[in-house]
């Protein structure tokens, strides 16, 4: 109890027994960001090309357009992240910093290899609990990786991977297209196609295609490779409100008088509620 | 209106599998399906269920792919370092016993059935199996999974003793594509890992040329 | 026992309860394994593994001007995650002054589709004359209320111009409340466009100012294009198409309107 929050590792417990009593009584615990997602990798000659859409949604209703999707793990090595936002966001920042860590110690360029036994063996600890569904993906003296990492902790090697809720839009894409050997553009061209195939076919993806791309020179990360979903139609002429719009109730005369002192709202001032 | 999300994307990942190993004079050979699911989607169609635990010992996996996955990592490890102090090759039977301490005393969190088989130059060819319990049994062939439910009878009655290695793979093949055409949760490739004195070698039979002799 | 939860997940495995996996489905007995409430009877049938009601989402909305109603609803019909058709229509053109709009579970809006148009049928032969806006809405109540114990699973809105020429809507709950308004909407993008329709036909939150004038047909044709457009931004149940009704004294006229397909 004495202990800063923040100098404690691993999770905070001290209010589960209030809180199951309270969910036993009735009372709804938060529910977490859930994001309907697809993610995907393929692997080419000399490196790997990553892919995610960039809808994150809470229930039916979208919560981001344009968030991303591929997380830095190293200078080498990124990962895609699908199922509950905080759980992939978290788990990604922490590998990333014990790889840094770790690459420090051993003075060597980090594996992809032990970034997904760190993955794995955080994930098989928490049984399931921190849902992260992840694609993993670089390339180290080995040569390109790809690897899926699911919530409980088991991990398969792949040439082609994909994950989250339009994981099979996408793998029916690869399924149908992927070949061995293909070069960088075909790779890219691949996961794009899979990636839209999320987009277009499971609705909870949307939005742009986001791009990794992976090589023994480095990464590039390309955040909308392909805009789809642009707005269409806007009502021509727009909203207009001009000043006053709003009625003032009666009485508050006197707030407006206190707040002089605060900046004047002008016409040039105006929301811009053209979006 | 909430969205409803698809089974698969939260139930663990398993292995509904067909595996199985049998002794021969001088070795074993192992073998398994290739087919992981989450639900009813097949998560991999090519994976690699028969996992090295040593230079000739090997391990077929069944259950929960994230326990077998970690509980294999585990038992190398701790073998390895076995091997290091002993200073030559562990035995099968030393795999089997360290497999069977995590299954038994973790049982109530694991859902893992595991054959462990191998070589070495006391006993030669030998096959244990750990079913979910934490039972360590050894046999002179070993089935697993939900596929083998399927093969029991085939396997019984099919198998003589002093096989060669020839026709134990030839057993396993059989028996192993009679499990995948029944088992809705097997399926894929078959993957045969023969160990014998000299080391182990691979073989891959992939899915459109399986026996099929039982279809007459 | 919330008779209105949607569920559309496919339970896995029946029940390894021979009591209850012998027994068949029994009409009118839902169970809901989500409310608290609703505590299931240990011997109960296996309609507590059937979930008769889906929601397969989508919008709808009539607005009405002096003189006109729009009625529209977009085409896309969801299921759990899956798009099972992009192009499905929900607005039924019920008479030459009369046009019906329906969300929720589709094989329902069929259903009353047909029934309505069968009812409409009838009285045309018996009356030799078309059913008035007025009679059409209260004739949908009582439809929707007859079922009032397993309803039509079915959120309507339905605009016209009634027998003095001037365009009304109006909105129904799921079994037959109803009431005559300017403006209204229903569906997954409800909450999303409802806002919008109060304050830009209704004039909702705004100081009251003579200069301004009732939103004519063509500048409310474009505000129900853009409220479409944004709502299918945030709501996911929503896109691909949206019909657009225009109802005058002309007749009905629909426009096909393209809306983003993600």
């Amino acid at each position: 109890m004495n202990t800063p929050e923040s100098a404690r590792g691993g999770f905070c417990f001290e209010n589960a027994i209030r809180n199951s009593v309270l969910s036993a009584n009735g009372y709804k615990a938060p529910t977490a960001r859930k994001t309907g997602t697809t993610i995907a990798g393929v692997v080419f000659e000399g490196g790997v090309v990553l892919g995610a859409d960039t809808r994150a949604t809470s229930g039916a209703t979208v919560f981001e357009k344009n968030c991303q999707k591929i997380h830095y793990i190293a200078d080498n090595i990124m990962c895609c992240g699908a199922g509950t936002a905080a759980d992939t966001e978290h788990t990604t920042q922490l590998i990333a910093s014990k790889i840094w860590l770790h690459a420090l110690a051993t003075r060597r360029k980090p594996r992809v290899a032990t970034a997904l036994s760190m993955l794995k063996h955080m994930l098989f600890r928490y049984q399931g609990y921190v849902s992260a569904a992840l694609v993993l993906g670089g390339v180290d003296f080995h040569g390109p990786h790809l690897y899926t990492v699911y919530p409980h902790g088991s991990t398969d090697r792949l040439p082609y991977v994909s994950m989250g809720s339009g994981s099979l839009a996408a793998m029916a894409v690869f399924e149908a297209n992927y070949k061995d050997g293909l070069t960088l553009e075909d790779a890219k061209q691949l996961v794009y196609e899979g990636i839209s195939g999320g987009i277009f076919n499971d609705l909870g993806s949307g939005g742009n295609v986001d791009l990794c791309i992976i090589t023994a020179d480095g990464q590039e990360l390309i955040r909308g490779y392909a805009k789809e979903n642009e707005r269409k139609y806007r009502r021509p002429g727009g909203y207009k409100f001009p000043s006053g719009t709003t009625p003032v109730v009666p009485g508050s005369e006197k707030f407006k008088e206190q707040s002089k002192d605060f900046a004047l709202v002008t016409e040039q001032d105006g929301m811009d509620v053209s979006a | 209106m909430t969205p409803i999300q698809p089974e698969w994307t939260s139930t663990e990942h398993s292995m509904g599998t067909s595996i199985m190993a049998v002794a021969f004079d001088g070795g074993v050979v192992m073998g398994a399906d290739s087919r992981t699911t989450t639900g009813s989607y097949i998560a991999n169609r090519v994976s690699d269920k028969i996992t090295p635990m040593h230079d000739k010992i090997y391990c077929c996996r069944s259950g929960s792919a994230a326990d077998t996955q970690i509980i294999s990592d585990y038992v190398r490890h701790y073998l390895s370092m076995h091997a290091i102090e002993l200073s030559e090759e562990p035995d099968v039977a030393t795999a089997a016993k360290i497999f069977r301490t995590f299954c038994y005393y973790n049982k109530g969190q694991l859902m893992a059935g595991i054959i462990v088989a191998g070589y070495d130059d006391k006993k030669g060819g030998q096959v244990f199996t750990i079913p979910l319990g934490g039972a360590l049994v050894q046999q002179p062939f070993a089935i697993g999974g939900s596929g083998s439910s399927y093969i029991y009878g085939f396997c019984d009655s099919n198998y003589k003793e002093g096989m060669t290695k020839e026709e134990c793979i030839t057993f396993v093949k059989n028996a192993l594509s009679l499990a995948m055409a029944r088992d809705g949760s097997s399926g894929g490739v078959i993957r045969l890992v023969i160990i014998d004195k000299s080391g182990s070698s691979r073989e891959f039979h992939p899915g459109n040329k399986l026996p099929e002799f039982w279809q007459g | 026992m919330s008779i209105l939860q949607p569920n559309a997940s496919v339970r896995g495995l029946p029940n390894a309860d021979p009591r209850v996996a012998s027994s068949g489905f029994k009409l009118g007995e839902h169970h809901d394994p989500y409310d608290p409430l609703d505590v299931a009877h240990p011997a109960a049938p296996l309609s507590r593994h059937f979930h008769p009601y889906e929601d397969n989402g989508g919008t709808v909305l009539s607005v009405s001007g002096g003189d006109y109603t729009i009625v529209a609803s977009d085409t896309r019909l969801g299921s759990g995650y899956s798009v099972p058709t992009r192009y499905v229509s929900r607005v039924i053109k019920l008479t030459d002054k009369a046009v019906l709009a329906s969300s929720g579970m589709h094989t329902d809006i069929a259903i009353l589709h047909k029934v309505l148009r069968i009812r409409l049928t009838q009285y045309r032969h018996r009356h030799r004359k078309e059913m008035s806006l007025e009679a059409i809405s209260q004739l949908l109540s009582t439809i929707l209320y007859y079922r009032r114990f397993q309803p039509y699973y079915t959120f309507n809105v339905l605009g016209g111009i009634d027998e003095n020429g001037q365009g009304w809507s109006y909105g129904y709950d799921a079994i037959g409340s109803h009431e005559k308004v300017r403006a209204v909407c229903s569906g997954s993008g409800q909450y999303l466009l409802q806002p919008v329709l109060d304050n830009q036909v209704e004039f909702r939150q705004m100081a009251a100012d003579p200069t301004r004038k009732e939103l004519q047909l063509e500048p409310c044709v474009e505000l129900v294009k853009d409220a479409f457009t944004s709502t299918c931004e945030r709501d996911i149940y929503t896109g691909d198409l949206v019909e657009i009704c225009r109802i005058t004294a002309k007749g009905v006229e629909m426009e096909k309107f393209e809306l983003r397909a993600d």
